[in-house]
């Protein structure tokens, strides 16, 4: 079976005076594991919820393949969803939970049976068919919900925030056995979450999504290194924006002695803002070297396990940092030089939030 | 109350196709038409068949109800003073009662929830036949006194069991709290328990009083006839040929039930337990 | 945490203390503590409701409390057995209650569903039911009069339609021998009662099964046959019971829409305790013992049901 390729243009949907989702274009390669990932309230769940026919979008369209599934009301869609509660049938057993979509396909009872065994098999839940739903623990539940999607060999697999409801410990164990199940079917996979860790472990690629529109997708690399926006870097954790001009391709900050040479293409002449991500500065050295390198002023330092978040001022601008904790030691007070590497910075023009 | 965002931003069935709102429009007619000849009559002076409206309207019905010579009056009274007795005591009695099946397991609790659910559900005539007899012996009978004890047959356990069911939502650390705060047991009751309760004790009242207020007979059986409360008198009004009298009187009847359930809907909330006995008024 | 002893009583003080303090003022048992709570309720309930149904049942036997020379046989039950009254009553009984209860839970079932739906709507339509709840028996008694009756609303307006020449031309559905009446009345009172129970049950949760199930390729008839009714049904259940119960024991109604014979259950346990010759007591009592039995054992059904609910009090 060749994997689907999904295509959204244009995608709007707005609920009383909110605009969950508004002009969301976004492209998902056949057979690929996309996380779809934003803070809550961006649209991502109301996204899905169009994937699968439970909501009419107002505007846009929604191709599978390059044929529009609009039409199609979600029953008929070959969509399969997974909630982030498990939504078993509470007066079905786990047998009948996980038959129940090619029953009402009007599949055989043979055939069913063979089906749903091989399935309980593929989640490690072999042999449970018989019990009742309220007798399994969490994890097991949403096995049982996943079987229940997969058994259908839908062409797209939907996932809400399926683990959220899941200690730490199974969560990595379902996350794992989600991707197994992914990698041996090659089905197009979108999963949703607000977890920024999990997205990057689990994911080929992320669409990033913040107030309802697309503001980023690459891969987990990229928005580490090169976000697409500035609020993408905000999302991941950047805190360290450094205001100033580009000329010449040299950045150069407005209250600090920074220069950076910077070579990223697009960027035009003009006000720009700097990011760079706190772990990618390094702090060493007392010379100043143009174009990297600079001298700074320890205010803060503390111990948070792996590193040591130290807090350096450079004229009137502060950066954080996370400095290694096996690295040289820090002290308050003293100067320190500050190395910017420039393949670590992003600069974006102000023109382009 | 949908848990995941994806079937909240979606409609399962859309609300507005005609069938729908056609279906809906026959339920309400169907709820209020058999109201529609009580609210005329109570107006009507005269109406006889085959008239669609009343030949002629009148107060007398309504001037009845104020009248000290039809006995209304002195019946809203004696309803009242009696529905308020039976709530309040029900209220009193089931407490501890709800408290202790609402908290806690123990053996036994089964047998507890059939003997508190059995009077509210088995007729009240089945057991007042029984205790007339001790009821005229111990001068209960044909007294007020008497049909409230009666009255606290289907009321009791049925506050116990609202109280029950809010007690089983009962946060307990709550009442930890205050008493390591240094609260003792009647200020942790006061200060605490009572005002979280407040809700489910309004509505364990609220019933306990409605139940009394529509209560015809225990309060005939035991009252002897000398009791008279809103329900004897409207059994005879139905009995007479006055029907003026009777649909006013109805008017009467059903005004402190409908402002008392209009103004706690918020209360009947799905959780409540009270649902049961509902079926019985 | 500090601990400190105070010098006089070599009592422990200090936060840990206090905790210990409070721990020993409960000092009853929890068992014992459980008894004194259920004792007013219980006490309530035994004395009256077990004493009375007791009474019933002693009396029925013969038993006459402060009358000298009562001798006791199973005379009233074994005439209960050949009476001809009796038997048409159970009839009539089973057929109002069976009938009542059967058409307001198919229509509390279509009642929910169709509201449930509504959008804006939902929320005075909710409210118009509760208010039915308002209406003692008693005036929906009343109501059936006024408006089924030969001389009543429905009556005229066929008059009106031309159908019929004069009231004995409508038929006669009030005091009948067959309880239209007093079903319909039921009807009327239970449906709404019904129909707020399903639509608590329907809150908690039924519409993201059925998305689910709708995802799964479930069409909206599948829904409702796999996901919906299946859902409803213990809710469901549980209120027939109660319902039955209810009409099966009622008096008002059915003296009032009714017929002296045949007649319910307890409009002929009241004809014999009203009777003037005291023979027909125990008859009495042993009808009002067998109301008792068959209502209890609805209880003990109703409890059985709903006991499958998880979380739920009673």
């Amino acid at each position: 079976m060749t994997a689907t390729a999904i295509t959204l243009t244009g995608l709007g949907k707005t609920f009383g005076d909110t605009a969950a989702v508004q002009h969301l274009s976004l492209e998902l390669a056949a057979g690929s594991f996309t996380a779809l990932l934003g803070p809550s309230g961006c649209g991502k769940s109301t996204t899905l919820s169009m994937l699968a026919g439970l909501t009419t979008p107002d505007t846009g369209d929604i191709h599978f393949d390059g044929v529009s599934i609009l039409e199609l009301p979600a029953e008929r869609r070959p969509v399969g969803l997974v909630f982030q509660k498990p939504l078993l049938f509470p007066h079905l057993s786990v047998a009948d939970n996980v038959g129940f979509g090619m029953r009402m396909r009007g599949m055989g009872r043979r055939e069913r049976s063979r089906q749903i065994a091989e399935m309980l098999d593929r989640v490690h839940l072999a042999g449970l068919g018989e019990r009742r739903v309220g007798q399994l623990s969490g994890g097991q539940e949403q096995r049982i919900a996943l079987a229940r999607a997969l058994v259908l060999q839908p062409k797209v697999l939907l996932l809400d925030e399926p683990f959220s409801q899941l200690d730490t410990a199974l969560r990595t164990q379902m996350r794992a056995l989600l991707r197994q199940l992914h990698d041996d079917s090659d089905i197009t996979t979108v999963f949703v979450t607000h977890d920024q860790a999990e997205a990057v472990e689990v994911a080929d690629t992320i669409a990033l999504m913040l107030a309802g529109t697309l503001a980023g997708h690459g891969t987990p690399e990229s928005f580490y290194t090169r976000p697409d926006t500035l609020a993408a870097a905000r999302f991941f954790g950047v805190r360290n924006e450094i205001g100033g001009r580009v000329s010449d391709g040299r950045f150069i900050a407005t209250n600090s002695t920074i220069h950076v040479d910077t070579d990223i293409p697009g960027v035009s002449d003009g006000d720009a803002i700097l990011v760079i991500r706190p772990e990618a500065i390094h702090l060493g050295g007392t010379r100043s070297v143009p174009g990297t390198q600079t001298l700074g002023r320890v205010v803060a330092a503390r111990f948070a396990g792996t590193h040591l978040v130290v807090d350096v001022e450079i004229g009137n601008q502060q950066l954080r940092v996370h400095h290694p904790a096996a690295g040289r030691p820090v002290t308050i007070g003293e100067n320190i030089g500050v190395e910017l590497p420039p393949e670590a910075c992003t600069v974006f023009s102000i023109t382009t939030p | 109350m949908t848990s995941s965002a994806v079937t909240s931003s979606g409609v399962v069935g859309s609300p507005g196709t005609v069938g729908r709102r056609l279906g809906v429009a026959v339920l309400i007619a169907g709820a209020l038409l058999p109201l529609v000849p009580l609210l005329v009559w109570a107006f009507a002076g005269q109406w006889r068949y085959p008239a669609l409206t009343p030949q002629q309207l009148s107060l007398r019905g309504i001037g009845l109800l104020t009248d000290p010579r039809s006995q209304i009056p002195q019946a809203l009274l004696t309803s009242t003073l009696i529905a308020t007795t039976v709530a309040a005591l029900a209220v009193l009695i089931g407490y501890p009662a709800g408290r202790a099946v609402g908290l806690y397991r123990f053996r036994g609790r089964r047998a507890v929830q059939f003997l508190l659910l059995a009077p509210v559900i088995v007729p009240g005539l089945a057991a007042a036949v029984g205790l007339q007899v001790f009821f005229i012996r111990y001068h209960l009978a044909d007294s007020a006194t008497g049909v409230v004890l009666v009255q606290l047959i289907p009321t009791v356990p049925y506050a116990a069991i609202v109280l029950a069911a809010a007690f089983a939502n009962l946060d307990t650390d709550y009442e930890r709290q205050a008493r390591a705060l240094g609260a003792g047991s009647l200020r942790v009751l006061l200060f605490v328990t009572l005002p979280l309760m407040r809700p489910a004790l309004l509505l364990a009242g609220l019933f306990a009083f409605l139940i009394s207020w529509s209560e015809y007979v225990l309060t005939l059986l035991i009252g002897g006839g000398q009791v008279t409360t809103l329900p004897l008198l409207l059994f005879a009004a139905i009995s007479s040929s006055d029907t003026t009298a009777a649909a006013a009187l109805s008017l009467l009847i059903i005004g402190p039930p409908l402002l008392l359930i209009l103004a706690s809907t918020r209360l009947l909330s799905t959780r409540s337990g009270a649902v049961i006995g509902m079926g019985r008024l | 945490m500090t601990r400190t002893l105070t010098p006089a009583t070599g009592e422990p003080s200090g936060p840990a203390a206090l905790s210990r303090r409070s721990r020993t003022r409960r000092s009853l048992p929890q068992p014992v503590r459980i008894c004194l709570l259920l004792a007013p309720a219980l006490a309530v309930v035994g004395v009256f409701f077990l004493g009375g149904v007791g009474q019933a049942l002693a009396q029925s036997f013969g038993y006459q409390p402060y009358l000298p020379g009562s001798h006791l046989s199973t005379d009233a039950y074994s005439s209960l057995w050949t009476d001809p009254a009796v038997r048409s009553s159970l009839l009539l009984t089973a057929w109002v209650a069976v009938l009542s209860t059967a058409l307001a839970a198919v229509l509390a079932v279509v009642a929910a569903l169709l509201i449930r739906g509504l959008g804006r709507g939902r929320g005075w339509t909710t409210g118009l039911f509760q208010a039915n709840l308002a209406v003692p028996h008693l005036v929906g008694a009343l109501c059936m009069l006024l408006l089924l009756s030969q001389g009543g609303l429905l009556s005229r307006l066929a008059h009106a339609a031309g159908l019929t020449a004069t009231p004995a031309a409508f038929p006669a559905i009030t005091n009948d021998r067959f309880g239209v009446a007093i079903i319909a009345e039921y009807v009327w009172k239970e449906t709404p009662f019904l129909t707020v129970l399903l639509l608590a049950a329907l809150s908690h949760g039924a519409a993201d099964l059925e998305a689910a199930a709708r995802v799964l390729g479930a069409r909206a008839r599948q829904r409702l046959r796999h996901v919906t009714l299946p859902l409803l049904a213990p809710t469901l259940a549980g209120g027939s019971i109660l319902v039955f119960a209810f009409t099966a024991g009622s008096y008002e109604v059915p003296y009032l829409l009714g017929r002296p014979y045949p007649a319910t259950l307890p409009v002929v346990a009241l004809q014999y305790y009203k009777d003037t010759d005291l023979t027909s007591r125990p008859q009495a009592m042993a009808v009002a013992v067998l109301i008792a039995v068959l209502s209890g054992l609805a209880v003990a059904g109703y409890l059985l049901v709903v006991s499958r609910l998880s979380r739920r009090v009673l």
